[in-house]
């Protein structure tokens, strides 16, 4: 009891009387929490929220298991298309960011900015991770209420590869000498995606240009050198670069395997995680490039015609406390990196996200680089698949 | 009386069609977008894709016609068909990912296969970089889709020799064909197999719909660059982007017509290969026409087939062999890889072991519930309608109507999903019990009226007028003679119902709005984040529930006459 008075302590303090009545017109509702569910762990964090949420707040959360947000984005939408109402839609919250929350945005099938509003909010790391206010350079504007971070990160066993590339050239003097042995995911999947964008960064003419929406002509002129490191790249590919797996898990087991020498993530901790279920040899090793990979935050919202709106921003809220984030950055349960700035906690609070090293653990974190715009995704997708995918 | 009379059919039929016309209405109204159909004949991959599509689609249809002549015509001969085909529940109950799964785990260049003969055999140390999987020329799914249209199409090849009627005219028909001097091959080939042939051509269409329009196996063992055009349309459907998703929608639809097109073609090329008369032109026809009712010793036999059924192999036959070990070998593969740990290239057995993925597999033990719940409810909806309107409807209507309720077995899935959750939407039905299960009986209906239809029409009339002029009433009738003797027919239709219910991927996500688990929707999402062991854990789920489904059909439709499908040796 006092370690939750605790961790709600500075909800309590900074609480206006707005977030009372949220917290008791949630009472009773149920939230359809609609995420992605590839992963047991994620799964299990959920229930435990579940419970939480249920014991503390009597707000019932049900995670609706999806493979894919765009398959939610497209509901929603086809919702707004058949005449839904603010109250008539069947998701309560998204589990969302880039492109879909770009979608979503720009076709008003959002409900109103709410992140702010949230008591937690105040302990997010806005200034140190600027991307949980910018989502693939496009503003939350509120819509959307931070809840984990990401960055790309490599994994491979030491046993095969005991010297790690560094950079995408590195990558490809790798790949020169040991043909065959290694890929990426086929675009449109956003781990294949994510990998072209960190060579576009790496070899773009003008960085800042890939932050604002794109062109034709920035097309051009910033992917240029990307193309001809890919036609130079992908000639001592898996397969000769003619094929590539489906997505990050498939190139994850064949290197678990044996067949590829390294893989690739979102999260730092992936390997970590799949060493502790025996899936990944203990001898694997993460890490990131040393000039910084590509990373984001990943986000909640909450669609226009949501039902249990205050439900949905008492989970939100719930998301962001202390307790939730530590719990969810342990790599016992998920290792998803926390989205708060934990220097600026109160020390109880601080001291939930002290934990031991763990195997297969990036050591040496690099820094995170900023997505390009939303609009380069299928700009970049399109023309990837002209030159390649066919 | 009379309005009754039609009032009854007519009932039942506006509650098949109308679900089905309101469903194609409403992907027909979305494809009416001209720039969706621009950016589909631009898109660079679209012609590539389509024909991958035809070469698999048309390829594994082909190879699985022959397949199931072969093993018909050897088991057949051999009297050996029945047993033979007590295997089939196991196959059929297989899913169709779950084939796929096993296969990659065999054949892929880290596969079992390589794994047992490495490095001993090869030097390899590390898997070559050999195509064996999702291969460029999509061998890989051809030979997914042939082992799981095999026992498809042997399984509704049975239902029609189990018919009573039949059954016992084809071996008199066959016993007098080899009184009159032909080897047993050359009588299964010029007089059972001519009778029989035509009465699988629905669900040939059925196989060939399904070999260009599937998702999951094609996304699990099929070209990658370009994938087939059915993987495109989903993932183009599945697009944030709206321009993108019209072109899925413009996509399904030029499937659609391919199935079409494809279909007739099929149907055409049928008849002419039929018609090719090896023994008429060589002036062999045969003297006596006692047996020849309809003309059937004189009917079209394929050449093809003649030539098989002489060169029987003396063994059990090959062929089917090969299927049984195929499926045995998947089986064990998802088995050891669903306990699998760490299991590095070239060690036969895996290095770790661990129950985690049967522990996750445990603990969503309610998606069992809901998936026996729509699976039960679907499955019953539909043979209480198939039987309504067997009973009710002149024949006429059943015939004229019956391509109809056919649709949802030839239509692309991706396309009845759109159309199935439109109208969901504009029902206000998404996301409710109802609609979910009403989006299942859909899907469900056109299987169990395949199932069934034979055995009605084998039902003898005079049975009835025999039960009349013993003084008993209409519904002693149906209670005492007829529903018992169609129990074993009814009960595997339910049980097919059932499997098809279960395997349900993408209207269960859409109509259900993601708020209804089950195994299926559970096995494919947990694919997402594709652990070897947990797919194949759930795979193995997957595949017990329909497994449960046929034993207690078989239980309930006992007694069973499979054995004696295999004719009489001449000896009456």
């Amino acid at each position: 009891m006092l370690l939750g008075a605790a961790a709600l302590s500075p909800s309590i303090v900074h609480a206006a009387t707005s977030w009372a009545d949220t917290e008791r017109a949630a009472r009773g509702q149920t939230v359809y929490f609609n995420g992605w569910a590839g992963s047991e762990r994620i799964n299990a964090y959920l229930q435990w929220a579940a419970g939480e949420l249920q014991r503390d707040f009597g707000v019932k959360l049900q995670h609706v298991k999806i493979s894919d947000a765009a398959d939610v984005v497209k509901r929603v939408r086809a919702e707004k298309q058949a005449g839904r109402q603010a109250t008539e839609g069947t998701v309560d919250l998204i589990w969302i960011n880039g492109e879909n929350f770009a979608a979503m945005k720009r076709d008003a099938l959002l409900s109103a900015p709410f992140a702010q509003t949230l008591p937690n909010f105040q302990w997010v790391d806005t200034a140190g991770k600027p991307t949980t206010l910018v989502d693939f350079s496009v503003p939350t504007d509120g819509l959307e209420s931070p809840w984990g971070m990401a960055q790309l990160t490599f994994f491979a066993d030491a046993k095969r590869l005991p010297q790690l590339p560094q950079s995408m050239a590195e990558l490809l003097a790798l790949a020169r000498s040991q043909p065959g042995r290694i890929t990426y995911p086929r675009p449109p999947n956003f781990h294949g995606t994510t990998f072209i964008k960190q060579a576009l960064i790496e070899h773009a003419p003008d960085v800042k240009a890939l932050a604002q929406p794109v062109t034709a002509a920035a097309l051009e002129a910033q992917a240029a050198p990307l193309w001809r490191f890919l036609d130079a790249l992908h000639l001592h590919l898996w397969r000769g670069g003619k094929q590539f797996p489906n997505n990050s898990a498939a190139v994850r087991q064949m290197m678990a395997d044996g067949e590829l020498l390294l893989a690739l993530t979102f999260n730092p901790n992936e390997a970590a995680n799949e060493i502790a279920a025996k899936r990944l040899s203990a001898t694997v090793q993460s890490w990131q490039f040393a000039k910084g990979t590509i990373g984001n935050t990943h986000f909640v919202a909450i669609p226009y015609n949501a039902p249990s709106k205050a439900g949905a921003q008492v989970v939100a809220n719930f998301l962001l406390s202390s307790a939730a984030q530590a719990r969810k950055a342990d790599i016992d349960v998920w290792g998803d990196p926390t989205v708060l700035d934990v220097a600026r906690l109160p020390a109880a609070d601080r001291a939930r996200f002290q934990s031991a090293p763990h195997a297969g653990q990036v050591r040496q974190s690099a820094p995170a680089l900023s997505e390009p715009h939303a609009s380069w995704v299928d700009a970049l997708e399109k023309e990837w698949t002209r030159r390649y995918g066919v | 009386m009379p309005v009754v009379k039609v009032f009854g059919p007519l009932l039942l039929a506006l509650i098949a069609a109308l679900p089905i016309g309101a469903a194609l209405w409403a992907v027909g109204a979305q494809m009416l977008h001209a720039a969706a159909w621009q950016a589909l004949w631009a898109d660079p991959q679209t012609w590539r894709a389509w024909g991958m599509t035809l070469w698999t689609g048309l390829a594994s249809t082909a190879l699985a016609w022959i397949t199931v002549a072969h093993v018909l015509a050897s088991g057949f001969i051999r009297q050996q068909l029945g047993r033979w085909l007590s295997h089939l529940p196991a196959l059929l109950a297989t899913p169709h990912a779950a084939m796929a799964i096993g296969l990659v785990l065999w054949l892929s260049p880290s596969g079992w296969a390589l794994r047992l003969v490495s490095p001993g055999l090869t030097g390899f140390d590390a898997p070559p970089p050999w195509f064996t999987t999702q291969d460029p020329w999509g061998l890989g799914l051809i030979l997914a889709l042939w082992l799981k249209e095999v026992p498809f199409l042997l399984w509704v090849a049975a239902t029609q020799m189990q018919r009573e009627d039949l059954r016992r005219r084809w071996q008199a028909e066959y016993a007098l064909a080899q009184t009159l001097g032909r080897t047993p091959a050359q009588a299964f080939a010029q007089i059972i197999w001519p009778q029989l042939a035509p009465r699988l051509r629905w669900p040939l269409l059925a196989v060939l719909a399904y070999g260009l329009t599937v998702v999951d196996m094609a996304l699990i063992i099929g070209p990658a660059s370009p994938p087939t055009l059915a993987v495109l349309a989903w993932q183009w459907l599945s697009d944030a982007d709206l321009l993108t998703q019209s072109q899925g929608v413009a996509a399904a639809g030029w499937l659609t017509g391919t199935v079409l097109v494809a279909g007739v073609l099929m149907v055409v090329a049928l008849r002419v290969v039929a018609s090719k008369r090896p023994f008429a032109s060589r002036g062999k026809r045969p003297q006596s026409q006692a047996s020849d009712r309809d003309g059937l010793l004189s009917q079209k036999t394929p050449t093809w087939l003649l030539h098989f059924c002489r060169r029987l192999p003396p063994q059990p036959n090959a062929m089917w062999t090969i299927i049984l070990t195929a499926y045995i070998a998947v089986w064990s593969a998802l088995t050891v890889g669903s306990v699998s740990g760490v299991w590095p290239f070239p060690q036969v057995w895996p290095e770790l072991w661990t129950l985690n993925a049967w522990q996750q597999v445990a603990s969503s033990a309610h998606t069992v519930w809901t998936t026996l719940g729509l699976g039960v409810a679907s499955a019953s909806v539909c043979v209480l309608w198939s039987v309504a309107w067997l009973e009710l409807t002149p024949r006429r209507w059943q015939q004229a109507l019956q391509p109809w309720f056919l649709l949802p077995l030839v239509l692309p899935s991706v396309l009845w999903v759109v159309g199935l959750y439109s109208l969901a939407l504009h029902t206000r039905l998404e996301g409710q019990w109802l609609g979910l299960s009403l989006a299942h009986a859909v899907m469900v209906l056109p299987y169990v009226l395949l199932a069934l239809v034979p055995a009605y029409q084998a039902v003898d009339p005079r049975q009835a007028a025999l039960v009349a002029s013993l003084g008993h009433g209409r519904s002693v009738y149906m209670w005492r003679v007829k529903w018992p003797l169609l129990q074993r027919a009814i009960a595997s239709a339910w049980a097919v119902g059932f499997a098809v219910s279960v395997a349900q991927y993408l209207p269960t996500l859409y109509v259900g709005a993601g708020r209804f688990a089950t195994v299926t929707t559970e096995a494919v999402t947990l694919a997402a984040g594709a652990q070897r062991s947990l797919m194949s854990a759930y795979a193995a789920l997957q595949m017990l529930l329909p497994i449960a489904a046929f034993a207690l059909a078989a239980w309930l439709g006992r007694p069973r006459r499979f054995e004696k499908i295999a004719p009489m040796k001449a000896t009456s």
